[in-house]
C-alpha cells in the first residue's frame, strides 16, 4: 500500500539517504548550537556546562534556569541602547544600500545585452577579493593622516584633517560598502527578468516614463527589494568586524559586546543572553525573509 | 529624449558606484609599493613591503593554513550543499522539510557572531563529554563547512532548478537505474554549478574572521585572524602587500573564468543559429 | 444509435494478440484529486493506440502510468500478460518519445541512441550496428557526432525517436509527437513518423490534444475526458458515430438538435426538432416521444437558394457569417429557433460555390444518413 501512497516512484531508491545526510549535518551543526546557546544563557559561569543545569539528586530533575544575564540586559540601559543603536545603523545601511543598489541594479538590467554579464562581474569582483582587506583600506583612506586626508590638504581645501575614522561616518561608509553587492543581486536578477513588454503596455495606455517606474517597475519589482533588504538589514545587525575596525567606541553595536562578553570578560552566559536577544530581534525579519523566497519559488507573479 | 538623459544619468551613476567599489582596492594596490613605513604618505615606490612578506614567517604560516582550511571546506560544502539541494528540490513533501530548510537558511543572514559563539559552545561541550574535539584547525573547518554548506545549496539548487526534470526519466526510460540517472545525467550536467560552489565557499572560508576567532585554538591562525589582529593595531604596510597578492590572483582568476564561460556561450549560440539555418536551406 | 451507457473499453479486438492490457486502472493525488478514473483497455500487437483530450482530462496520467513514472492508485497494467503494474521504469520493455524531446544535451547524438543499450550490456559491436541501423531508419547519419544544441528542432525528433526504439521496445509511447512542430513540418512528419513505425512495428501508444494528430496516425482512439474514456473506437466510427454529445463535440465541428421521437420504426426514425424534423435513415433503439439529440457535421450540410423539396431534412435561415479557410468556407446560417447552423462547403471552383452573402435567405438540407442520434 506504501507504493500507493507515493505520488511519484522514487528517482533515488536513497530517499533516506539524501534527506537523513543534510538533516543530520544540520541539526548537529545548526539546531543543537543554538539550544546550547539557550541553555548556557540561562545560567551562570560556573554551571555552564550541559549536564549542570539539570540537578537529579532528589531522584526527580530539578531545571534551575538562571535569569541573572537577562535581567543584568534589561536593566542596564546600555544593553538596550546598544540594540537599538545597532538596529538604526542596520536600517541606515539598508536605507542607503537600497538608495544606491536600486537605480544601479535597474540600469545595469537595461543595459545592452552583451555587456551585462561584463558588469555583473565588475560588482562581483571586489565581492571575491578579501572582504576584511578592503575594510582595512578604508582605514587607511579615512585615517586622519590618511589617503583622503593628506590628498585634501596637498590640495590646500582644508588646513586640518577632518576627522572621518572611529565615527558614525566611517562605520556606515564600511557597511554600505561590504553590503552593496548583497543589495545589488537580488535586485538585478529580479529587475533583469522584469518583462520589458509591461513597460511597453503602460506606454501604449499612456503613461509617462516617472510614472511607469512608480506603478509598474517597482511594485513588480518588490520581491527583489524584500530579499536584499533582508539581506543586509539581518546580518547587519550583528556585524562585528567592521565597527571593530572602523567604528570607535562612539558607534554602540551589539556584535561587539557579544564578542567582548565572551573574549574579554570571558563570561559566556552574558554572551549568550545577548545572542538570544539578537536572534529574538531577527526573528520577525527572517520570517519576512522566508515567506518572500518561498513566494518566489512558488512563482507568484511579482509577489 | 528622455531615454537619452536616462542613458548619462545611468551610466553616470554606475560609474560614481563602480567608481566607490574599487577606491580602497586601487588604493591597497597603489600604496603596497609605497616604500615609506607610514603606509598614507607616498615616499617612493619600491618592493620593500614584499620583500617583508616574503620574510613574513607569522603570515606565510598563516597563509598557507588558511588556504588548508578552505580546500577542505569548500569539498565538505560543497558535498553537503548537493544533499541539501536535492533533498529540498526533488522531494516536495517529508517530515520535517521546513525544519530543514529553515536550518539551511540560517547560516545566510544570521551574524556570525551568533553562529561562532553557538558552535563554539557545542564544541565545548563536546569535548566535556567525548574528549575531543581540541579546538583548532577541525574545529575552524567545521565552522566554515557549515557557512559553505548554506551558501553551496543556493548555488546548486538554482541549478537544478533550471534542469528539466525529464531528463532523468528520459535515462529511467532507457533502462538506467536511479543511482545511474545521477552518475550518467544529472551529475554531468551539475558540474558547472559544483564548480561555482567550490569556488565561492572557498572564498568564503579564505576570508572568514569571525567564526575561525571563534573556533580557533592556540597555534592556530588563520591568514585573516593575522590581518585582523595587526589591522586592529594600526596601519601596516605588509597587509597592502598581502592584500595586492590576493587581489591580482583573485583578478586573474575572476577574469579568466568570466572570458571562458562567455566563449563557451558564443560558441553555443553560433552551432545552435548553424543548425538552424542548415535546417532551413 | 442510441445505446445504452456503458463504461466503453477497448476490449474489442480479442482475436489478435494482446499486448497491452490495463484493468480498472485509477490515480488519485492527494487523497481527492481523481487524474484517471478507472480505466480499461487492450492493446493488440503492431497497433498505434491513440489517446485523444484537452488538457487535464489524464492521458498523460495514464501514459506515464505506462511507462513507469506514476504508480497507479488501483488497478493493474499487464504486458505480454507479465503484470508490470509496480515495475520500476527502467525495468520495463516499455520506451518513450518525450515531447520536449530530452535528449541528452551534454552527449552526442550517437551516445543519445546508445545510452539505452549500455544500460543493457550490450557488447560494443552491437551497439555499433544497432546504432548506425537506427541512424540510418530516421536519415541522421551524418549528424551522428554533433550534440543537440546543434541541432534544428525536426532533426532533434529525429533523435528522440530513434533513441526510443534503439532498444526495440515491445511498447512504444508518444507523448504529443507533433506538439513542437510548426503545420507545415508537422504533416510531412506525421506521415513519416507513421511510416518508420509500420516499418520496425512496433506497438504504440500515442497521446496528443490534436484531433487530426490522432485521427491521422492512429488506428484506433480513446477519447478521454476529466479521467475516464468517454469512446474508444477506429477514428472514422468515433467521428461519424459518436456515442454522446460530449465526443461528438469534442471532435470536429457539430450541430446538435435537441428533439423528440415521433415515428419510431425498424427502418427509420424520425424527430421532430424546433428548427426541422429530420429523417434519420436506419432504426433506433428507442421510443416513440424519447428525448434525443442528433449531430450533423457540417460538412454534411449543404446549402442552397431554393427551398428543397419533401418535408424532412431541411431548414432555412439567414447567412450570418462567411468564414474563408481556403480550401473551404463554412457558412454561419442563424434559423429562427434561435440556433446557429454551421454549413462547410469545398471551394472546388475559384468562386464562392453557392453564391452567397451575408444576410441571404438561404436552405439548408442533407440526406438520411448524415445525422447521429444521441441519446447521452
Amino acid at each position: 500500500m506504501s507504493k500507493s501512497k507515493n505520488a511519484t516512484l522514487n528517482f533515488f531508491s536513497g530517499r533516506k539517504l539524501i534527506i537523513g545526510v543534510p538533516y543530520v549535518w544540520f541539526i548537529l551543526l545548526a539546531a543543537i548550537p543554538l539550544l546550547i546557546v539557550l541553555k548556557i544563557s540561562l545560567s551562570t559561569m560556573e554551571m555552564a556546562s550541559v549536564s549542570n543545569m539539570i540537578d537529579w539528586s532528589n531522584g526527580w530533575p530539578k531545571v534551575t534556569l538562571n535569569f541573572e544575564s537577562y535581567q543584568f540586559i534589561l536593566k542596564d540601559a546600555l544593553y538596550i541602547k546598544t540594540y537599538l543603536s545597532s538596529i538604526k545603523y542596520a536600517l541606515i545601511t539598508t536605507v542607503i544600500c537600497l538608495a544606491i543598489g536600486y537605480p544601479f541594479a535597474y540600469f545595469m538590467a537595461r543595459a545592452p545585452k552583451h555587456i551585462q554579464p561584463t558588469l555583473l562581474m565588475l560588482i562581483m569582483l571586489p565581492f571575491w577579493t578579501s572582504f576584511l582587506l578592503r575594510i582595512y583600506a578604508w582605514k587607511t583612506l579615512l585615517v586622519n593622516n590618511g589617503i583622503i586626508n593628506n590628498a585634501l590638504i596637498s590640495l590646500g581645501v582644508i588646513s586640518e584633517p577632518i576627522q572621518m575614522m572611529n565615527t558614525p561616518f566611517s562605520l556606515v561608509i564600511g557597511m554600505v560598502y561590504s553590503y552593496l553587492p548583497f543589495m545589488i543581486l537580488p535586485l538585478y536578477a529580479n529587475l533583469s527578468k522584469l518583462d520589458i513588454r509591461y513597460l511597453e503596455a503602460a506606454a501604449d495606455l499612456g503613461t509617462s516614463p516617472l510614472k511607469t517606474f512608480w506603478l509598474i517597475t517597482v511594485p513588480l519589482s518588490k520581491a527583489g527589494i524584500i530579499a536584499g533588504s533582508m539581506l543586509v538589514f539581518i546580518p547587519a545587525i550583528g556585524e562585528y568586524v567592521i565597527p571593530e575596525l572602523l567604528g570607535g567606541p562612539n558607534t554602540l553595536m551589539i556584535g561587539r559586546v557579544l564578542w567582548d562578553e565572551f573574549f574579554s570578560n570571558n563570561d559566556w552566559p552574558m554572551a549568550s543572553a545577548v545572542a538570544v536577544v539578537m536572534i529574538l530581534l531577527i526573528l520577525v525579519p527572517m520570517a519576512v525573509l522566508n515567506k518572500y523566497q518561498s513566494d518566489q519559488a512558488s512563482g507568484k507573479a511579482g509577489a | 529624449m528622455s531615454q537619452g538623459v536616462n542613458k548619462y544619468f545611468g551610466r553616470a551613476w554606475m560609474g560614481a558606484v563602480y567608481a566607490f567599489l574599487y577606491l580602497p582596492i586601487v588604493t591597497l594596490v597603489i600604496f603596497s609599493f609605497n616604500d615609506s613605513r607610514l603606509v598614507t604618505v607616498w615616499s617612493h615606490a619600491s618592493f620593500r613591503w614584499y620583500h617583508a612578506l616574503v620574510k613574513d614567517a607569522d603570515l606565510i604560516a598563516a597563509v598557507w593554513l588558511s588556504l588548508k582550511i578552505a580546500f577542505l571546506s569548500a569539498l565538505m560544502s560543497v558535498f553537503f550543499g548537493t544533499f541539501v539541494a536535492f533533498a529540498l528540490n526533488r522531494y516536495k513533501r517529508f517530515a520535517g522539510r521546513t525544519l530543514l530548510s529553515s536550518m539551511a537558511n540560517m547560516p545566510l543572514v544570521m551574524p556570525e557572531v551568533i553562529v561562532g559563539l553557538a558552535l563554539l559552545l557545542m564544541l565545548v561541550s563536546v569535548q566535556h563529554w567525548l574528549g575531543f574535539p581540541q579546538r583548532g584547525l577541525f574545529t575552524i573547518l567545521l565552522g566554515h563547512a557549515l557557512l559553505g554548506t548554506a551558501y553551496a545549496a543556493v548555488v546548486v539548487t538554482s541549478r537544478l532548478k533550471e534542469m528539466d526534470m525529464r531528463l532523468d526519466e528520459a535515462a529511467m526510460d532507457l533502462g538506467s537505474k536511479p543511482w545511474q540517472v545521477f552518475t550518467l545525467v544529472t551529475f554531468p550536467l551539475l558540474v558547472p554549478a559544483l564548480v561555482s560552489a567550490f569556488l565561492l565557499t572557498f572564498t568564503l572560508s579564505f576570508d572568514d574572521v569571525v567564526l575561525s576567532a571563534f573556533l580557533s585554538g592556540p597555534g592556530y591562525n588563520t591568514m585573516p585572524m593575522v590581518i585582523f589582529s595587526r589591522a586592529r593595531l594600526g596601519l601596516n604596510p605588509t597587509i597592502n602587500a598581502v592584500a595586492t597578492v590576493t587581489i591580482v590572483v583573485v583578478t586573474i582568476a575572476v577574469i579568466a573564468s568570466s572570458f571562458y564561460t562567455s566563449h563557451v556561450e558564443r560558441k553555443r549560440k553560433r552551432e545552435t543559429a548553424l543548425a538552424y539555418s542548415d535546417a532551413n536551406k | 444509435m442510441a445505446t445504452a451507457p456503458k463504461a466503453p473499453t477497448g476490449n474489442e479486438a480479442a482475436e489478435k494478440e494482446v499486448l497491452l492490457r490495463v484493468e480498472g486502472v485509477t490515480k488519485i493525488y492527494d487523497g481527492t484529486v481523481k487524474a484517471v478514473d478507472d480505466v480499461s483497455l487492450t492493446v493488440t500487437k503492431g497497433e498505434i493506440f491513440g489517446l485523444l483530450g484537452g488538457s487535464g482530462c489524464g492521458k498523460s496520467t495514464l501514459l506515464r502510468m505506462l511507462a513507469g513514472f506514476e504508480a497507479p492508485t488501483k488497478g493493474k497494467i499487464y504486458l505480454a500478460g507479465q503484470d508490470i503494474t509496480n515495475l520500476p521504469a527502467y525495468q520495463r520493455p516499455i520506451n518513450m518519445m518525450f515531447q520536449s524531446y530530452a535528449l541528452f544535451p551534454h552527449l552526442s547524438v550517437w551516445e543519445n541512441i546508445a545510452f539505452g543499450l549500455k544500460r543493457d550490456d550490450m557488447p560494443k559491436e552491437q551497439i555499433t550496428e544497432r546504432v548506425e541501423k537506427m541512424l540510418g531508419l530516421v536519415q541522421l547519419s551524418k549528424f551522428a557526432q554533433r550534440k543537440p544544441h546543434q541541432l534544428s528542432g525536426g532533426q532533434q525528433q529525429r533523435v528522440a525517436l530513434a533513441r526510443s526504439l534503439a532498444k526495440r521496445p515491445q511498447l512504444l509511447l508518444l507523448d504529443e509527437p507533433l506538439g513542437a512542430l510548426d503545420k507545415k513540418l508537422r504533416e510531412t512528419t506525421q506521415l513519416e513518423l507513421v511510416n518508420i513505425i509500420e516499418q520496425v512495428g512496433v506497438t504504440c501508444v500515442l497521446v496528443t490534444h490534436d484531433q487530426e494528430e490522432a485521427m491521422t496516425m492512429a488506428s484506433r482512439i480513446a477519447v478521454m475526458s476529466e479521467g475516464y474514456f468517454l469512446q474508444v473506437g477506429e477514428p472514422d466510427t468515433v467521428y461519424e458515430m459518436p456515442n454522446s454529445r460530449k465526443v461528438a463535440d469534442f471532435i470536429g465541428n457539430v450541430n446538435m438538435f435537441e428533439g423528440v421521437i415521433e415515428e419510431d420504426e425498424p427502418d427509420h426514425v424520425t424527430v421532430r426538432c424546433a428548427e426541422c424534423v429530420h429523417y434519420v435513415g436506419h432504426g433506433i433503439s428507442g421510443h416513440s416521444g424519447m428525448q434525443v439529440g442528433v449531430a450533423l457535421r457540417p460538412e454534411k450540410v449543404m446549402l442552397s437558394k431554393d427551398k428543397p423539396k419533401g418535408e424532412y431534412n431541411w431548414t432555412e435561415g439567414e447567412v450570418t457569417e462567411i468564414v474563408y479557410f481556403g480550401a473551404h468556407t463554412t457558412y454561419h446560417l442563424k434559423l429562427a429557433s434561435g440556433m446557429t447552423l454551421k454549413a462547410q462547403e469545398i471551394n472546388n471552383t475559384r468562386d464562392l460555390s453557392c453564391g452567397l452573402t451575408w444576410g441571404d435567405k438561404a436552405y439548408a438540407h442533407w440526406n438520411n444518413e448524415a445525422m447521429v442520434v444521441l441519446t447521452q
